[in-house]
């Protein structure tokens, strides 16, 4: 009973935590490039990131298959190359809950580099910054409350992938089910109390998480 | 030392500008939307020019036809932003300290605790850009600026964000700030008030070009053109063709009288206006009016018509008195409010004006193509 409770949520904390990681490391620097750009190259790459936020997460868990899966390209080239195999892994959860994120990352990173005042980047390089330099020192520390509110999101939207990571990593209990499809398999199952108690866990678990997000974010005030 | 010679298109706008500058402050002076801004992004190298040279301190930092174009980064060009882009997460030290991230840091902070007792902010190190007052955060924007030694100083409008009551102050404040700092400064302003106060040399934007530049008095006193003549105040234009050129004075037919203008570089016959100040237009005394209009001066008689009153000083429209010449335009007339009550201007509608030879500008006639220049609507 322990751990058919408590596995899916350390799980869940764990997929979803790597996966806000990861929508961070790579939403983070694409806000930063699209904001400076302009053109249809631009308009189509954020479109692109977009699409998992509005397509049916199952149409999104076919796509991550087509990609990942055994027969396919990557898949096929990542298990004979490196004997990794991605499918039904906890990994490729978190590889789902990312894509799923990734979005709400970059919306809100994108809208915080935006309305940073041009002026300033523009005053720093005439004070002989680097671009590097002025990003971590001018852009990312202006665009700080945005990309907390856009982590936050991502982390909540993680927590409660079900679709895509169904598609992809599958429902196997002790390895790969996640609380949400853990409440889903105790529903299915009859099993009221176990559906109950990982209820209780995930939406207690998720407004600390939010709270905690919520109180670091203002922390920085000028 | 800044040599600059650039054009750029941009959609529906040209600009093309040449530009010589020393030491000392030289003031780009133009309605808005004339290219001040846009010549000193390109001068920062914010905005690339399509053709064009531009050298600073001796350096060129743009030439288009040798592929030149160094970075913002590399040009050694220091920009005070119109509000001044202050960092806001940043205080006043770390904002002063930020161009000089090479320097050790023993160095650095010597370098900084410099600038900020020259700009009188030594009190000020921690506090954050919102915390400060409008003439504090210019200071701090200047020795963000200065602190990095810049071959040339660009200063962005610098008092548009500030009341109209410390202006004055802080013009006196400026002046004394970069008497210290001589590096060559061009001070961007729509404001002729702060062009003729803070600089050695005016340059005059229109449409994206210059128009005239050189030194300050030489552009107040003897526009080139219209445009120029209108940008610094002039607003009377009185049509007349040359009837001679003497050393002393040049003779103009005015439209229906004679009027002297200083001797120019005219010929007889040639078209020319006589462009006159309205503080330059004189009220002849009731007491005086019988002894007549002494040397090269022009009377004439006639009404006024309108006056608005400013606090200091009262501006009239006077109209030529009787069936007027059609070419004789009325007026503008101003006079200090002192002026204006000792002579009873209120009272009587009558007055003859005084036209005197040394308060007269002369330039020739141009086309009516610069009719349509928004300069001339006051």
């Amino acid at each position: 009973m322990l751990d058919t409770t408590w596995f899916p949520v350390l799980l869940s904390l764990r997929v979803a935590s790597l996966a806000t990681l990861g929508a961070l490391a790579v939403g983070v620097p694409l806000a930063a490039v699209l904001a400076r750009r302009r053109g249809w190259g631009a308009d189509l790459l954020s479109a692109t990131v977009t699409l998992p936020l509005v397509l049916p997460p199952t149409v999104l868990g076919y796509y991550l298959l087509v990609v990942i899966g055994r027969r396919s390209v990557v898949g096929a080239f990542l298990e004979e190359r490196f004997g990794v195999v991605l499918v039904f892994t906890w990994q490729a959860a978190v590889l789902a809950a990312m894509v799923v994120a990734l979005p709400l990352v970059v919306r809100s990173a994108l809208a915080a580099f935006e309305s940073i005042d041009p002026r300033l980047e523009a005053a720093a390089r005439t004070l002989g910054r680097s671009e590097l330099a002025i990003f971590f020192t001018v852009s990312l520390p202006l665009a700080w409350r945005g990309l907390v509110a856009g982590t936050v999101l991502a982390f909540a939207r993680a927590m409660g992938e079900f679709g895509a990571t169904l598609m992809v990593a599958g429902n196997i209990p002790g390895k790969t089910q996640t609380l949400s499809i853990a409440i889903y398999d105790a529903v299915q199952a009859g099993r009221a109390d176990l559906a109950n108690s990982l209820v209780v866990l995930i939406s207690l678990v998720t407004i600390g998480a939010l709270v905690l997000l919520a109180r670091v974010a203002r922390l920085t005030r000028w | 030392m800044l040599r600059c010679d650039i054009s750029k298109q941009l959609p529906g706008f040209r600009l093309e500008v040449r530009l010589e500058a020393g030491r000392g402050v030289q003031a780009l002076f133009g309605p808005s939307g004339s290219g001040k801004s846009l010549t000193l992004q390109c001068l920062a190298g914010l905005v690339r020019p399509d053709t064009g040279l531009i050298e600073v301190g001796g350096r060129p930092v743009f030439a288009a036809d040798r592929g030149v174009d160094l970075p913002p980064q590399r040009r050694q060009v220091g920009y005070v932003f119109q509000n001044y882009a202050l960092f806001p997460h940043l205080t006043v030290k770390e904002n002063v300290a930020y161009g000089l991230h090479r320097l050790p840091r023993p160095q650095r902070e010597a370098r900084v605790a410099e600038a900020l007792a020259a700009m009188r902010l030594a009190g000020l190190q921690n506090r954050r850009p919102a915390e400060l007052s409008g003439g504090q955060q210019q200071r701090v924007a200047l020795a963000r600026a200065l602190v990095t030694r810049p071959k040339l100083l660009l200063l962005d409008e610098p008092f548009a964000a500030l009341d109209s009551i410390i202006r004055g102050r802080l013009h006196r404040e400026l002046l004394e700030l970069l008497d210290e700092a001589p590096v060559t400064t061009l001070l961007v302003t729509h404001s002729l008030d702060e062009a003729y106060a803070l600089s050695r040399e005016i340059a005059v934007f229109e449409a994206g070009r210059v128009l005239q530049h050189g030194p300050r008095d030489e552009v107040f006193y003897h526009p080139s053109c219209k445009s120029v003549a209108r940008f610094m105040g002039m607003k009377n234009f009185i049509p007349g063709l040359v009837a001679a050129v003497t050393e002393q004075y040049t003779r103009v037919d005015g439209p229906g009288f004679t009027l002297w203008g200083p001797p120019a570089a005219c010929r007889p016959g040639q078209a020319v206006e006589c462009c006159i100040r309205p503080e330059h237009v004189l009220l002849v005394r009731k007491d005086r009016a019988g002894e007549g209009p002494g040397p090269l001066e022009a009377r004439l008689d006639g009404v006024i018509v309108q006056e608005v009153t400013y606090g200091g000083y009262v501006q009239l429209l006077w109209r030529a008195a009787g069936p007027a010449h059609p070419d004789m335009p009325d007026l503008h007339v101003t006079l200090p409010t002192h002026v204006y009550r000792r002579l009873g201007v209120a009272g009587q509608a009558r007055w003859s004006v005084a036209l005197k030879a040394d308060f007269i500008h002369l330039l020739p006639a141009e086309p009516d193509r610069t009719e349509w220049t928004r300069a001339g609507a006051d």
